[in-house]
């Protein structure tokens, strides 16, 4: 005969204010099952606890339903109390009157009161069918995959790789450093971007626990936490790098030039290139889309000069496939294009630059020589006006949020300006000026006082064209004035957006992103570095826009916790999953079809007992089986059953309503 | 031959009567038959909308209904004013049905109002419904050698999501209708600023800068002519030209012409059909350009294009 044990939580006022506690108690006495019905202010407190264990101890309990909130905040809780006096977790159940019924029936104390004592009734009904469970092991591939080879990409493969676990780091331009990598000196402190950012790269590039794939993507994933199997392209590069020396023969000879990406187009590179002299890795690629000799068999130019022959125009896509347990998802950002400002004039006057544009123009080893020009007439501009919000904070042209990183790189920008052309003058329109971090007030106030920039609060409404000037007219909000200001040169902070690959590459992986195309944590204030899918992470801008520090950062708790996921040879894993009965599988395999995991397999058993012949039926995959309940659902020989939701269980709740 | 429902507007009978008079000899050329709203209202204007909010839907609603009734596809309207309250109207009525009925059924006698019209600025009629190639196959004296500023004014293209037409910032149908007609429409910054718009009766000076900032752009921008397809626009630009010169100091010179008094003449009207008599700012030495060679600032871009391709493939 079972003996259940009903506990009901009042959870202070949450439960308590609409739902009469001590009535639905009552009502749980007259179960003949319920040996013992009793309330308390907190259950998962630890004299709650307390009252529980010492409760199934009492009475030889042989299963415990709980009354309170949603088993997602507390199942974990409770099972350990039951485990704790000796019980086997899984002989818990949860009616969960708070979510299911307080809070959604406040005007009805009356139906809520009812509606909690029938969610026990069939808690009741159903943990009498309950039956001892216990968790799974499964093994754990101990390698990691980190998307995008940006500053983030890189902290957290060198942390994880630090940690003695094998990473594979997938970058899809032709060397790892990111944007980081364009950036002259960077705020608050005006370090150069490159010098602590290159030793980084080639750290990744020696690293005995990296396996380092540029000029790739990913293009499957499949599997679960622990157990993925990823598909990776790798790019024709058309250069065979195991054989190339980088001596850049092939870049010097090739005739054909092509605008410069990671100059902001501002100078040419050839077809055959390398992204920038530090790269990692520093050997070139052929880019398909310009080389005339893969697109018209004219040329052949740099094959002719390479030493080494390592040029192979015959080479193709190749697909390789990675087994791993965990994934970095460290794509970074884009930048919005400013188009949409007609009324400055965007697309028409070359002297409107971007603000990204501004910092290859001053970084020292940029198309420039760290000098400032303009793209009219490359004169070094004197007067420059900085407009930040751009697309921005812009529900009307751009998009609703703060880009975080603009307020301090224009301040950068005046201070960099001022370094570069020391009689020039900086003049900035801003709407606020957010400078929340360490150090960063301080480096505004430097930007002011330094370079006596301008700092002038107020949109900018319109910009034309004076001879060879441009004219930027705004409003000065303090002074309540409409100003107008003669500028050589333009620079606009243009709004961090998502790449724009990111929703196709979350729902390859599997993972949920935001309106604006980021990818979505699972908490934003608790779990701000997993995703909601198990063993995928995220770190930088890929989740929303932010600074060096904070993306280093994030990387870095990205790897603590790809390490904590790794740190046992094997994975506990939740026992409630499918099984199916092979003497009833009929073998049309229709679970296999809705299986979303794909955890069902085939298998051959013998047609009957002692029988030579064979047939063939579908078999679960336990470690990958998620307990979705798709398969019980589809089968019609009803040979799958759901650990923790058989059908006596259920048939069992029905019952009793 | 196609059937246009026309609103001329106040001014048309008054201080706009060559861009009526234009407008009507260009629609015979592209054989459009203009059927003037019998018994039309005001639209209400600038005044009404400051006032009472139902006086400025029911004066336009009133129109609208006349209009639906002579059962053309399409109303066009020559002010940018008008257009503006009228269609704004449209807009309002069309997402507030109860509003729209009570007005309706309260004020207006003339029948209901179904909201089937499209409304359009003659401009934007011009520009989607006739075409520019259309357009072009009537021009019999091209304007090649003028060139032109093209002045929008606030309203014809804005709000957005009222006018649904060409872009609010830096529009270009009257630039490209002016280069169908051989005319060379300059680069112009303030195409869309505003002019001070019926300030022009109640604080003057406040238009005298507006008007002048444009006139001084457009002047820069090395135009003959400013062209404009709102009656208050070229009232301000041209009329007070003579004032802003005296109180800057500059000199301008610069007639304000409407879109359709320069299709007139790329048609074949004879000049005295313009009525350039009615313009304060001389339009006679503007017109001169007309056949003149412009140097060909273009013609030396494109050489040096083909410069800059031969040497990236060497
Ligand atoms: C003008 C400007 C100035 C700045 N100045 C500063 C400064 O002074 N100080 C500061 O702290 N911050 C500054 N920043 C911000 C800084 O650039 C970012 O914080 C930082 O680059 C974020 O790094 P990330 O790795 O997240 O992204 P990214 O640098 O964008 O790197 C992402 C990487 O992922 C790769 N990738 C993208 N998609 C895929 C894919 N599907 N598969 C594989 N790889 C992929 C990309 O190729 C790239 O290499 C500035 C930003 C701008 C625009
Ligand atoms: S073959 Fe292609 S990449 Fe090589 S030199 Fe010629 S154009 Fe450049
Ligand atoms: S960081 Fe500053 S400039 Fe950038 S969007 Fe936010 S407020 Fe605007």
């Amino acid at each position: 005969m079972a003996r259940v044990g009903v506990f009901v939580c009042f959870c202070g006022a949450n439960i308590a204010g609409v739902i009469d506690v001590p009535a639905v108690v009552q009502e749980a006495k007259k179960i003949k099952e319920v040996k013992i019905s009793i309330e308390y202010k907190y259950l998962c407190s630890d004299p709650g606890q307390q009252i529980i264990r010492e409760a199934i101890v009492q009475n030889r309990l042989t299963s415990v339903v709980v009354a309170a909130c949603s088993p997602r905040m507390h199942e974990k809780t409770f099972r350990k109390a039951l485990l704790d006096a000796g019980m086997n977790p899984y002989l818990l159940e949860i009616a969960n009157i708070r979510e299911h019924s307080s809070w959604v029936h406040q005007k009805d104390k009356k139906a809520a009161t009812e509606k909690a004592s029938d969610l026990i009734r069939m808690a009741v009904a159903k943990s009498i069918a309950n039956e001892q469970l216990h968790e799974i092991s499964v093994p754990v591939t101990k390698r990691a995959l980190v998307i995008g080879g940006g500053i983030a990409g890189i902290q957290a493969a060198l942390d994880i790789a630090d940690a003695r676990i094998p990473v594979t780091l997938v970058e899809k331009s032709p060397s790892i450093g990111g944007r980081m990598a364009q950036l002259d000196e960077t705020f608050p402190t005006l370090d150069c971007s490159q010098c602590i950012l290159t030793p980084k790269m080639v750290d990744v590039a020696s690293h005995p626990y990296i396996e380092l794939i540029p000029y790739s993507e990913v293009i499957e994933l499949q599997g679960y936490v622990g157990n993925y199997k990823a598909k990776i392209k790798k790019k024709a590069s058309y250069v065979d790098f195991s054989s190339c020396t980088g001596c850049g023969a092939c870049t010097q000879k090739c005739p054909v030039k092509v605008p410069n990406e990671f100059n902001m187009n501002i100078d040419k590179r050839k077809a055959i290139y390398t992204p920038f002299p530090q790269a990692v890795p520093n050997k070139p690629v052929i880019d398909a889309e310009h080389c005339t000799m893969l697109l018209k068999g004219k040329c052949g130019i740099c094959a002719k000069v390479c030493e080494k022959g390592s040029i192979n125009f015959k080479m193709v896509d190749e697909v390789i496939e990675r087994e791993i347990g965990a994934v970095v998802i460290a794509t970074g950002y884009d930048l919005w294009d400013p188009k949409p400002y007609e009324e400055y004039g965007v697309g028409r006057y070359k002297d409107i630059i971007t603000s990204l544009e501004f910092e290859r123009m001053v970084s020292a080893s940029g198309p420039t020589n760290g000098v400032p020009v303009r793209p009219s007439d490359g004169k070094v501009p004197k007067n420059v006006v900085f407009i930040k919000c751009i697309g921005s904070r812009d529900e009307a042209k751009g998009i609703e949020y703060c880009s975080k990183i603009c307020c301090m790189y224009t301040a950068k920008h005046a201070i960099l300006l001022h370094h570069k052309v020391p009689d020039s003058h900086a003049y900035i329109f801003y709407m606020d000026i957010r400078a929340a971090g360490k150090g960063y007030e301080e480096f505004v106030k430097r930007a002011q006082v330094e370079t006596a920039a301008t700092y002038l609060r107020g949109r900018v409404s319109k910009i034309y064209k004076k001879g060879d000037k441009l004219m930027v007219r705004g409003e000065d909000a303090q002074i309540g004035q409409v100003v107008e200001v003669e500028a050589d040169l333009v620079v606009l902070a243009t709004a961090v957006i998502a790449p724009k690959d990111n929703p196709a590459l979350a729902r390859l992986l599997g993972v949920s992103y935001d309106k604006y195309g980021y990818i979505s944590e699972a908490h934003p204030k608790l779990r701000p570095v997993e995703t909601a899918k198990a063993g995928i992470f995220l770190a930088g801008c890929t989740q929303a826009p932010k600074d060096i520090p904070d993306t280093v950062a994030q990387a870095s708790a990205c790897a603590a916790k790809v390490c904590g996921l790794f740190a046992g040879d094997t994975m506990k894993k939740d026992p409630m999953i499918s099984t199916i009965n092979n003497e009833f599988c009929s073998g049309c395999l229709n679970c296999i079809k809705v299986c979303p995991y794909q955890a069902i397999v085939t298998e051959e058993i013998p047609l009957g007992h002692g029988s030579k012949e064979i047939r063939t039926v579908a078999k679960i995959n336990e470690g990958v089986c998620q307990g979705c309940g798709s398969c019980v659902a589809i089968c019609r020989s009803m040979a799958i059953s759901l650990a923790g939701f058989t059908d006596p269980q259920i048939i069992n709740e029905i019952v009793a309503i | 031959m196609n059937k246009l429902t026309y609103f001329p507007g106040c001014s048309a009978h008054g201080t706009s009567e060559e861009f009526d008079h234009t407008l009507k000899l260009v629609m015979q050329t592209l054989d459009v038959q203009m059927e003037e709203i019998p018994d039309w209202n005001c639209c209400g204007a600038t005044s009404a909308h400051v006032m009472t909010e139902n006086l400025a839907l029911a004066l336009p609603m009133r129109n609208l209904v006349l209009a639906e009734r002579l059962e053309n596809k399409t109303m066009g309207i020559a002010c940018a004013s008008c257009y503006s309250r009228m269609k704004g109207t449209k807009k309002h009525l069309d997402e507030n049905p109860e509003l729209a009925r009570r007005i309706n059924t309260t004020v207006i006698d003339e029948g209901e109002y179904k909201g089937t019209i499209d409304i359009k600025s003659m401009l934007q009629y011009c520009y989607e419904e006739i075409g520019l190639e259309t357009i072009k196959s009537k021009v019999t004296k091209s304007l090649s050698g003028l060139k032109v500023a093209c002045y929008y004014g606030c309203l014809l293209t804005r709000p957005k999501d009222i006018t649904l037409f060409d872009s609010p910032e830096y529009p270009m149908s009257m630039d490209l209708l002016m280069e169908a007609l051989g005319a060379k429409a300059m680069e112009f910054d303030f195409k869309t600023e505003c002019c001070g718009a019926s300030f022009s009766i109640s604080n003057t000076e406040v238009v005298e800068s507006l008007s002048g900032k444009i006139l001084e752009v457009a002047k820069e921008s090395g135009a003959h002519l400013i062209v404009v397809a709102c009656p208050l626009c070229q009232s301000n630009l041209d009329m007070r030209q003579p004032d802003i010169e005296k109180h800057t100091g500059r000199k301008f010179d610069l007639p304000v012409m409407y879109f359709t008094q320069l299709m007139a003449l790329a048609f074949g009207y004879p000049e005295k059909e313009l009525k350039l008599p009615k313009h304060i700012v001389s339009v006679e030495a503007a017109l001169k350009h007309i056949g003149e060679a412009i140097p060909e600032p273009e013609k030396v871009k494109k050489i040096k294009k083909a410069v800059e391709a031969e040497s990236e493939v060497e």
